[in-house]
């Protein structure tokens, strides 16, 4: 390349048609606006988020110093074993282990459960004709308009009649019964998609119905399987309704109740905001943990009943 | 409160009918396919309906039944410490309770009480109508009574809140994904930033703007004290001040669903083929036709289905104002309401009743809504096709 072609070159891309120069900043100005409202919204889903975990390590002196310290000096990690101390003094025996040990045994076994049965109910669906099969699956999928307000009272009743009031039985062991009816839509979502090839194959060569589904249906679907456990999984670990309508042995709460026993037996004037905030984040902090390790099934599961269906 | 009988005595009962109903289940599914089989029906029909069988149970057991019994309950009444219901002599009485109105003219002096009298026919009990407003016409004092006022106060608060929220939720979240897919750097990230508030525990969200919308020390009044201090007023009550309960709801409420409605439509946005772009660009389409005849066609099912997860939501909120006590006087969301009828008060009978009328409420708005859809939801027919069976 000669000199000269260099700076004909040069000169080309100093001069710019003024038309030209007014989109390139107008397109300039529209990504620096785009990115400005992006950062306004990120700061509004996350101010709350970090106050959150700023105020759970706090003293109870800081809490209302003025103006508010978004790093608190000095750094009271203590609230996270306080707050609990602080509760076992209102309830004997409500103790941190205890209660964890609670919430994953409700949120486990109702997890393992209703993605097994979600699973199967939905290859039920999705891959064998049978009369009246669409008829059910739409019965199915209307009972997502019935508020459980409507069957709260009466499910009570039941298992007062059973006489497992209290237990644990309300709150897992119908998990098996696949109570998802969205869990159920979306694996058949996914079902519909795999080849009729696939299963063929496997009844050539001489595998049953359940072999089809462990060993060559459910490793297909297994995006979506994990996404239903995930959402499960939150879904269980967040539940506050069932627990509160079932339990009422302060030791057997899940952290959910624990945390709503704790707010109530505070005065309203010393609600102790920095183990509250602890509390929070520590029922918060699994949910978090999981999101970002299995972010990909999180959206999976989210979208897939909107985008797909 | 009960004893604690300890953490293995309180896990292992429960354990144990756990696995046995899934053994019972497995065998009432196997029973049931040799018989279909016996019976001549073919391998396919009959492997198929046997596995949909645990939905089956589950839908007889723990969805209809409890419904015709809350349909039944809803005519008696029936105290929670009772063993039986006992028969209404008016079966409808529950229904009228909740929702009679009276409004009479309050002569100077009288006290509402004496003017607006009780509720007529055969009632269990007195029922009295009690003010719930009043207003003024012609020159005469009206008083407004209601037997029931917290519920009608509860269903008017829940319809406004689900009336604002959700049209407000969809159209910020519908702003924010058109702005995640101008080709903006690192959309995971912010998508899943946007996304946060929605993982976190409806009752860790709850406390965390019940904190922040404290009135003297939260977070909220304090970023906002420039503009108290520059429009010389006081610092807002917000859960604390009945005028603000809503709106303050409505905040908290946008916050935690917002993002999980923008990664729905962001989805479908990014299904959207862009060679239809292309071909309405070569025709001489602006940005806003493109926009609106598009885009919002081809994300109308997203759309669509964001409304109704979001209505239903709004409609039967629970936990967030479990955890944030507003006076009852006022109105408390009305899911809420009917649990404490049901559970603290222990009027079963009536709380079956309110739970009807919630529930109605709730599948007559999605009927509307799915009524409506034909006129402006477009589905993408030969695609559906091509992935379904």
């Amino acid at each position: 390349m000669t000199t000269e072609t260099r700076s004909l070159r040069a000169a080309e891309a100093v001069y710019e048609h003024p038309l030209a120069r007014r989109e390139r900043i107008l397109r300039t100005a529209h990504r620096v606006i785009i990115y400005i409202l992006l950062l306004i919204g990120a700061a509004i889903i996350l101010v709350p988020f970090l106050w959150m975990v700023s105020t759970s390590l706090k003293t109870e002196r800081q809490l209302f110093r003025y103006p508010p310290e978004w790093i608190p000096d000095p750094i009271a990690f203590n609230n996270y074993i306080d707050a609990w101390t602080s509760l076992g003094s209102i309830a004997p025996g409500l103790t941190f282990w205890r209660i964890i040990g609670n919430t994953l045994f409700i949120t486990v076994l109702a997890m393992f459960a209703e993605m097994f049965s979600a699973a199967v109910v939905a290859y039920g669906f999705a891959r064998f004709r049978w009369k009246g099969r669409d008829i059910v699956f739409f019965i199915m999928l209307s009972t997502m308009m019935i508020p459980p307000t409507l069957t709260r009272v009466p499910s009570f009743l039941i298992w007062r009649e059973l006489g497992l009031l209290n237990t644990y039985d309300p709150l897992t062991v119908p998990a098996w019964f696949a109570w998802g009816p969205a869990y159920i839509f979306l694996l058949r979502q996914f079902f519909l998609t795999i080849p009729r090839e696939m299963e063929d194959a496997a009844v050539v060569d001489g595998a049953n119905t359940m072999q089809i589904f462990f060993y060559v249906m459910l490793p297909l679907v297994k995006p979506a399987f994990l996404a239903i456990g995930v959402l499960s999984f939150q879904g269980n670990w967040n539940n506050f309704e069932a627990p509160l309508i079932y339990l009422n042995t302060t030791q057997m709460y899940p952290l959910v109740l624990a945390i709503r026993f704790f707010q109530q037996s505070l005065s309203k004037e010393a609600p102790k905001w920095h183990y509250m905030m602890a509390m929070a984040t520590m029922m918060a902090a699994p949910i978090l943990l999981l999101f970002f390790m299995a972010q990909r099934y999180f959206i999976e599961g989210l979208t897939v009943g909107a985008v797909k269906g | 409160m009960t004893g604690d009988p300890g953490a293995f005595a309180t896990y292992y009962p429960t354990l144990l009918r756990y696995v046995a109903v899934a053994v019972g289940l497995g065998i009432l599914m196997y029973g049931l396919y040799r018989l279909l089989r016996l019976a001549g029906v073919k391998h396919e029909p009959a492997t198929g309906f046997t596995l949909v069988v645990p939905w089956i149970v589950g839908f007889l057991i723990f969805v209809t039944f409890p419904i015709g019994l809350s349909l039944y309950l809803s005519f008696t009444e029936y105290n929670i410490l009772w063993d039986r219901p006992k028969p209404l002599a008016d079966p409808l009485f529950n229904y009228k309770r909740a929702l009679s109105i009276r409004i009479v003219e309050l002569p100077e002096g009288e006290r509402p009480i004496q003017v607006l009298g009780t509720m007529e026919g055969e009632t269990p009990e007195t029922v009295r109508y009690r003010e719930i407003g009043r207003f003024n016409w012609r020159g005469k004092e009206y008083v407004i009574g209601a037997t029931d006022g917290y519920f009608l106060k509860g269903v008017w608060l829940t319809l406004r809140y689900a009336v604002l929220s959700v049209p407000l939720g969809m159209a910020g979240a519908l702003g924010v994904a058109l702005l995640l897919n101008q080709n903006v750097k690192g959309v995971g990230f912010w998508r899943t930033l946007y996304y946060l508030p929605a993982v976190l525990p409806a009752a860790a969200v709850a406390l965390l703007w019940y904190w922040l919308f404290a009135p003297s020390s939260g977070l909220v009044n304090w970023l906002l004290s420039p503009i108290y201090r520059l429009l010389d007023m006081q610092p807002l009550g917000w859960f604390t001040d009945k005028s603000l309960v809503l709106p303050s709801f409505i905040i908290m409420g946008l916050w935690g669903i917002f993002g999980a409605n923008t990664v729905i439509l962001l989805a479908g946005l990014k299904n959207i083929p862009k060679d239809l772009y292309e071909a309405a660009a070569i025709d001489g389409a602006g940005t806003f036709t493109k926009f609106r005849h598009i885009t919002i066609p081809m994300l109308s099912p997203a759309l669509f289905y964001n409304l109704v997860t979001n209505t239903i939501a709004a409609l039967t909120i629970f936990t967030q104002q479990a955890f944030i006590p507003t006076d009852r006087q006022d109105g408390w969301f009305v899911n809420w309401f009917i649990y404490n009828e049901a559970f603290n008060f222990g009027r079963m009978g009536y709380a079956s009743a309110l739970g009807w009328m919630l529930a109605l409420l709730v599948i007559l708005l999605t009927l509307l809504i799915f009524r409506s859809s034909a006129a402006w939801v477009f589905y993408e027919g030969a695609r559906q096709e091509a992935g379904g069976a």
